[in-house]
């Protein structure tokens, strides 16, 4: 299910955890991992000048660039190359999530493999997605798997899958994500929803109540989908959701957190993907997967 | 010498050619190359006698050396007024010199011809207006240009672009395929907030054909998916054409004339080809003057018209909104000072600097819409035009003809920008990467679509 990632990376420390996790799943996984890098937003009005993503100076891009680059990313990559036999470099000019998104399309790519943001200037970006990564989750037809710290817990293969859900018509997709990757990965999925009660007075018993409802929805809605795959079971924490799937990530040493992804913003300069998944991504110690299309899941 | 391997006087017809040239870091053999170019001389007068038309050779003739022009030009302006930089010098220095010479000039001359034709006039053809004859120095430097291009004394980055239009037929190499690919995509990617939205190709007898400038298919395409909500919304029967969709013409920059009529003919084909009721384009400028305003006399066609009634953008998303086929909230207008940059190439050459403003009505809450000074036709150029914002080796110069617009802008107050041009699009948003004022700039069609009033079921929240 993972034959072709797409590992978006600018080559930064940003990304290394990113890159860490896309070639350790292609060499667990026999999948063919594609290291993309747009090497510049063409600057002005001509496409062959473009700012170079690290120093931020304005360069041709001749092939003479494009080599050089290339090799610093060997060099960068050299011990996670290592052992990868089906790995290789795709450079391209543009804007990046537009890029990223092309090459996906094109490639037909099942999963792009990106961090949460580019890690420049740090005060700024650390507590944030980046604007790449927005887009890239709000259009892309594959889930896309983000990496935003050094994981604690993830040492390589996918065990404990934790799937967040709102029952949302894109968390439909998302599981079907979840359920597959567990399935053929033998791993244990935990369903979990959290009821949201931040900012809000209610009483115990109404929070009970509706811890039940909750879990009879989730019995209804995802079970009968599971077929004959036993290895799950069903959480249901009131809180406020992120902090709750947070939690129980790290109670569980969850590897993957499988969540779809919201927004209902146009301007994918705006957009974000969702304040849960958002919060999910930079706050959780495993990869977390975002899931908004049902295509590849 | 005669001529150069990527700097001579053939155009450039073939990819292999294209890439060659492309590959010559900037420009520097072709550059070299063309210190030695030979010019030939005969040819050079053969083509002045055989297109230099009446119009041109009386303006020659009748300039008073008044100086009327001087103030009219933004970049003398910018340039501490010298007199170098007055229009009519300029034009009568270069190209009345040829013509006095009867085409007799060198090598070094023709250079020289070159960094004025393309460093020290956009062709935004402000002076014309000025000037007590109408002598039109834009006109005058448009036909210098074709001069230079045919002697291959021509910046090396528009030598490359009306190859590009040559070899793909678009100013950057985005081939049908790519094309119809780039609408089959964004379709995808829009269809699911907007059910029913479809990026038809090739349909025959629609209300509306739609053409664009290629660097949106290549870098921004999200244009043209905003293009595609705005005309869904709207109700329009639409499509694009798989060939002849792309209306730029960097050829007329360059001065290439036979690629400026191969490519509005290209055009104009798909317009008989698909028989639309009319045609529209993107927020372009110059691409609207090669294909609506010069393009019906390249292609030679008698009325001065485009096959069918070609109006540019601004002109139906203001009929849109006029009927009500467009709905704006009005709790979503713009409610900051906001300020519009009006392109020469559609207000002071078609006259469409009413129905600019028309839009802002609608969008923009009453009190805070402010004009910039002087404006309307009036309006000096981005500072990028006429090719300047992509030729390299003027970077400098064109970084100092962008301060008559932040000048403009400043004194405005405002920190949004609305331009509707693409080339002015990018000269706005490098002189805020230069200059640093702090202003956003943005097209029509994001703002729009930002503040719909969208009717009901017509878009699906997530």
């Amino acid at each position: 299910m993972f034959k072709k990632i797409l590992l978006a990376t600018t080559g930064s420390p940003a990304s290394f955890g990113a890159a860490r996790v896309a070639f350790d799943m292609a060499k667990r996984y026999g999948s063919e991992v594609t290291i993309f890098h747009v090497v510049g937003v063409p600057t002005k009005a001509f496409s062959h000048v473009v700012n170079d993503v690290r120093t931020g100076e304005e360069v041709e891009v001749d092939e003479e660039y494009l080599a050089w680059v290339e090799e610093e990313l060997k060099t960068t990559f050299a011990k996670q190359f290592e052992g990868a036999d089906n790995a290789k470099i795709v450079l391209t000019t543009g804007v990046p999530a537009r890029e990223i998104l092309r090459e996906a399309r094109k490639a037909d790519s099942d999963l792009v493999v990106m961090a949460a943001s580019s890690g420049e200037n740090a005060s700024f970006h650390k507590g944030y997605p980046g604007s790449t990564l927005q887009k890239v989750a709000k259009a892309a037809r594959c889930p896309v798997l983000s990496v935003h710290r050094e994981s604690a817990s993830y040492w390589g293969g996918f065990s404990n899958i934790l799937f967040g859900t709102d029952f949302s018509k894109q968390a439909e997709s998302a599981f079907k994500f979840a359920l597959s990757t567990a399935r053929e990965l033998d791993c244990d999925l935990t369903i979990f929803h959290a009821l949201d009660i931040s900012g809000k007075v209610l009483d115990q018993n109404e929070i009970e109540e509706n811890l039940i409802i909750a879990r009879k929805r989730i019995r209804e809605t995802y079970v009968p989908l599971m077929g004959d795959f036993k290895n799950y079971d069903i959480e249901v924490w009131e809180g406020t959701p992120y902090v709750e799937i947070v939690k129980l990530a790290r109670e569980k040493s969850v590897d993957l957190v499988c969540l779809a992804h919201h927004t209902n913003e146009l301007d994918p300069e705006r957009a974000r993907i969702g304040s849960t998944v958002e919060q999910v991504i930079l706050r959780a110690n495993c990869p977390v997967v975002s899931v908004s299309k049902p295509d590849k899941v | 010498m005669p001529q150069g391997e990527l700097c001579n006087r053939k155009p450039i017809v073939t990819d292999e050619q294209l890439k060659l040239t492309l590959s010559d870091k900037s420009g520097k053999k072709y550059y070299a190359e063309m210190l030695e170019l030979d010019v030939d001389t005969n040819a050079l007068w053969a083509t002045i006698q055989k297109t230099m038309k009446a119009r041109l050779k009386t303006w020659l003739e009748i300039c008073a050396h008044c100086g009327m022009c001087a103030d009219s030009c933004f970049l003398y302006q910018v340039n501490d007024c010298v007199p170098e930089q007055v229009p009519s010098y300029k034009i009568q220095s270069t190209l009345g010199h040829i013509v006095k010479k009867k085409g007799n000039v060198d090598n070094e001359f023709m250079r020289h011809c070159m960094k004025v034709a393309w460093s020290q006039c956009t062709c935004c053809n402000r002076c014309g207006m000025y000037c007590p004859h109408g002598i039109d120095m834009g006109v005058m430097f448009s036909y210098l240009r074709g001069l230079l291009y045919s002697q291959g004394f021509v910046p090396w980055e528009l030598k490359i672009g009306s190859g590009m239009h040559r070899v793909y037929r678009a100013q950057m190499d985005v081939t049908t395929e790519d094309w119809v690919e780039t609408c089959e995509w964004m379709a995808e990617e829009t269809e699911e907030e907007w059910p029913g939205l479809t990026i038809p190709v090739d349909k025959q007898d629609a209300e509306i054909m739609y053409t664009c400038n290629a660097r949106e298919p290549k870098h921004y395409p999200e244009d043209l998916a905003e293009a595609a909500v705005l005309f869904h919304v709207a109700g329009t029967n639409w499509t694009v054409p798989s060939e002849g969709w792309e209306q730029t013409s960097l050829s007329m920059f360059a001065g290439d004339w036979e690629c400026c009529k191969d490519n509005v003919n290209h055009v104009y084909d798909a317009i008989e080809r698909l028989n639309p009721a009319r045609v529209t384009g993107t927020e372009c400028g110059h691409a609207h003057r090669a294909t609506v305003i010069e393009g019906p006399y390249w292609a030679g066609r008698e009325d001065g018209l485009p096959p069918k009634p070609y109006i540019h953008y601004v002109e139906w998303l203001a009929e849109a909104l006029r009927e009500g086929k467009l709905k704006i909230d009005p709790a979503k207008r713009i409610k900051e000072p906001v300020t519009l940059q009006d392109s020469c190439n559609y207000v002071r050459n078609q006259g469409l600097k009413d129905v600019t403003r028309e839009i802002i009505s609608y969008i923009v809450e009453p009190g805070y819409f402010v004009e910039m000074a002087p404006n309307k036709e009036h309006n000096y150029c981005c500072g990028g035009g006429g090719g300047f914002n992509g030729i390299g080796m003027y970077r400098e110069q064109r970084n100092v003809a962008l301060r008559k617009k932040m000048d403009q802008i400043l004194d405005t107050g405002c920190k949004l920008v609305i331009a509707p041009c693409h080339n002015c699009w990018d000269a706005i948003r490098d002189l805020e990467e230069e200059y640093e004022i702090g202003i956003r700039w943005s097209f029509l069609k994001p703002l729009i679509i930002g503040m719909l009033d969208i009717p009901e079921g017509m878009r699906v929240e997530w």
